[in-house]
């Protein structure tokens, strides 16, 4: 019997994965149990935008604080999987040049570093973008590879001692009274059931959060919401280019390696599994992309992906109007101690993600570890498979 | 519209025996032979194993053999085959875990023996159109880093399931991991790290070993010209040698 505690992470996306790092990091025993691929759900189906959070910076500015405050950490623990070109906000209407200064506000208000730069310099630049535009406005957007994101973290856990089995699904909960004490789980690759004991549970399931915390017959109010993603097969773009206005449907143009991905839609789902791509929001995604840059109707469609992203519910509003920001929920007041979930964010977010479930993890277990993710580079993603 | 597909999908586990299984989905027209894949596993057999992150080609997990073709499922349109029936298998030349998911271990060693970055600088021109640059916004490195992009090549495996060679020599290393110390080499001008380099594409495992079957370009979907890189190391180690031969 080991004295260290044993901590399981359920999921291996962005979340669960830099929790997973965090509390390797302060010397925890930890197993991500995986139902499929690392990164196989909202994670791998993002738009790889590293955000600066201009995105969010005045209508939800919370949420633009963390996405500039982990882009900057990011940065520093993982240059090896992220494509570093800025993003440009461009005004394309009357509208869009009289949000600039509300903008600018919101940048400046969330220390988001944020240049204007002439029209004419933004077209040598990004000579794609459309003539029309009537500002552009440079920030430190940038793009990360989301499985080598997930990769990265788990490698760097399970180089200081975390067990990761992906492929591994979690079909119940292990009770002692009112508190959790282990998982039962599905091993997809010998067909296997077993039971794993754990001092403490982490649910980092994102969109699905609700689902496995179900099992434990506890709720979260995380909701998911789906978006779709074009992908035209040519890079027509260096920086991700973004629509000044508030954040809708077909404004934001992500490049990556020798693409670009058109984003996104926003709607809600009953389930998170397997969506649905509904044609008519390609079309329309695809035609508000135009609007920002024109050759993209000359553009090869590449691939196309739906996912539900975790958004948490804080009131009746509609799908685009939660914030962006994230939750950690102790459920030790329902009923189940010995259970956290941590949804919501996104995956700029997630290592902040981690350190905040991380503490109250190591609370819960009476630990006393400080978090050291800000500063500790990540080992290649390719040590995964050591 | 959606429209019925059917797909015979190679099964196999520790367990289980490999056998061909066969499902009937309903899917969008719009959509990939992954997604396809995917509602399989939603609808018909959740202990389906399959990899898949990214569903655009950037993360290179999906490959599978399509009607015995490598291919990312995520980019193959499920209409580019009209409704007639797919047969999905693992990739060649690698263990299997179970079903579609083969082991990438060795692959990734390989893959890191160059210490292959994943990125590489930009370039000066997007379609032909020369771009100026301004300076970077991140406060602590502005002028320091510059822009990147990452390098073609996704790891995805399939030029070493397409390769004549690898099915012939296990220990084949492989047109992924020579063609990820060609990139390492253009990289670098260290004569230190070249000699590393060339030695390790060299020997008997390396880049001699290729019957020039040229399969590993041909399938790639990313551009990456595996062969023409084994043939360009080629010319390199065997200057190297000569150089070697008269004491240079």
């Amino acid at each position: 019997m080991s004295l260290i505690p044993h901590v399981i992470v359920i999921g291996a996306g962005s979340t669960g994965s830099a929790t997973a790092h965090d509390l390797a990091l302060r010397g925890l025993r930890v197993t991500v149990l995986e139902r499929g691929e690392i990164a196989s759900g909202t994670t791998g189906r993002n738009h790889c935008l590293l955000h600066s959070g201009g995105r969010y910076c005045v209508n939800d500015k919370e949420g633009a604080i963390e996405c500039i405050r982990e882009n900057l950490i990011l940065r520093r623990i993982m240059p090896h999987a992220l494509e570093l070109n800025d993003g440009l906000f461009v005004a394309v209407s009357d509208e869009d040049l009289a949000f600039k200064e509300t903008f600018l506000a919101g940048c400046a208000e969330c220390h988001i570093p944020a240049r204007e730069i002439p029209v004419r310099q933004a077209l040598e630049i990004e000579p794609f973008v459309n003539p029309d535009i009537r500002a552009a406005v440079q920030v430190p957007d940038g793009v990360f590879e989301p499985w080598r994101f997930c990769a990265s973290f788990l490698a760097t856990a399970i180089k200081n001692g975390a067990a990761v089995r992906n492929f591994t699904e979690v079909k119940d909960f292990i009770f002692q009274g009112h508190t959790v004490t282990g998982v039962t789980v599905l091993d997809h690759r010998t067909g296997e059931t077993e039971t794993l004991g754990a001092d403490m549970v982490v649910n980092a399931t994102g969109a699905w959060a609700g689902i496995i915390a179900a099992m434990a017959e506890v709720d979260v109010p995380v909701v998911p919401t789906a978006g779709v993603m074009v992908t035209i097969g040519e890079r027509f773009n260096n920086m991700v280019i973004n629509r000044m206005h508030l954040p809708h449907d077909g404004d934001i143009v992500v490049p990556i390696r020798n693409t670009s991905i058109i984003g996104t839609t926003s709607w809600r789902v009953t389930s998170p599994d397997a969506i649905e791509i509904p044609r008519e929001q390609i079309d329309s995604m695809r035609q508000a992309g135009e609007l920002l840059m024109p050759i993209l109707k000359a553009g090869r469609q590449r691939g196309i992906m739906a996912v539900a992203r975790p958004l948490i519910s804080k009131a009746n509003a509609d799908a685009r109007a939660f914030s962006r920001t994230f939750e950690a929920y102790n459920h030790r007041s329902q009923g189940a101690a010995g259970l956290v979930t941590i949804s919501g964010g996104k995956t700029t977010t997630a290592r902040g993600m981690a350190e905040k479930v991380s503490d109250i993890v190591c609370g819960e277990l009476g630990i006393d570890a400080p978090c050291k993710t800000r500063t500790t580079p990540l080992v290649s993603y390719r040590e995964f498979y050591n | 519209m959606s429209i019925t597909l059917t797909l015979r999908i190679l099964r196999s586990r520790r367990d289980v025996m490999p056998h061909y299984e066969t499902f009937e989905v309903s899917v969008s027209d719009a959509a990939n032979v992954l997604d396809a894949i995917e509602q399989v596993w939603a609808h018909r057999d959740r202990k389906l194993m399959f990899r898949h992150a990214c569903h655009h080609a950037s993360c290179g997990t999906c490959a599978v053999r399509i009607n015995g073709r490598e291919k990312l499922p995520c980019i193959v349109p499920v209409a580019d085959y009209s409704g007639k029936p797919l047969t999905i298998e693992p990739l060649r030349n690698f263990d299997i875990v179970g079903d579609l998911v083969v082991d990438m271990a060795k692959f990734f060693q390989n893959q890191q023996a160059s210490d292959f970055v994943i990125t590489r600088p930009t370039e000066n021109e997007l379609v032909g159109k020369p771009i100026a640059y301004t300076g970077g916004m991140d406060p602590e490195s502005a002028s320091t880093i510059p822009f990147n992009r990452f390098e073609n090549c996704v790891e995805c495996g399939i030029c070493l399931s397409a390769c004549p060679t690898m099915a012939g020599d296990h220990k084949f290393f492989g047109p992924a991991g020579l063609a990820a110390i060609k990139r390492q080499l253009d990289k670098t001008t260290d004569p230190v790290e070249r000699k590393r380099l060339l030695e390790l594409a060299d020997g008997e495992h390396g880049v001699w070993r290729c019957h020039s079957a040229w399969e590993c370009t041909e399938a790639c979907p990313q551009q990456v010209f595996p062969a023409e890189s084994i043939m360009a190391l080629r010319k390199e180690i065997t200057k190297k040698h000569f150089r070697e031969l008269f004491g240079k």
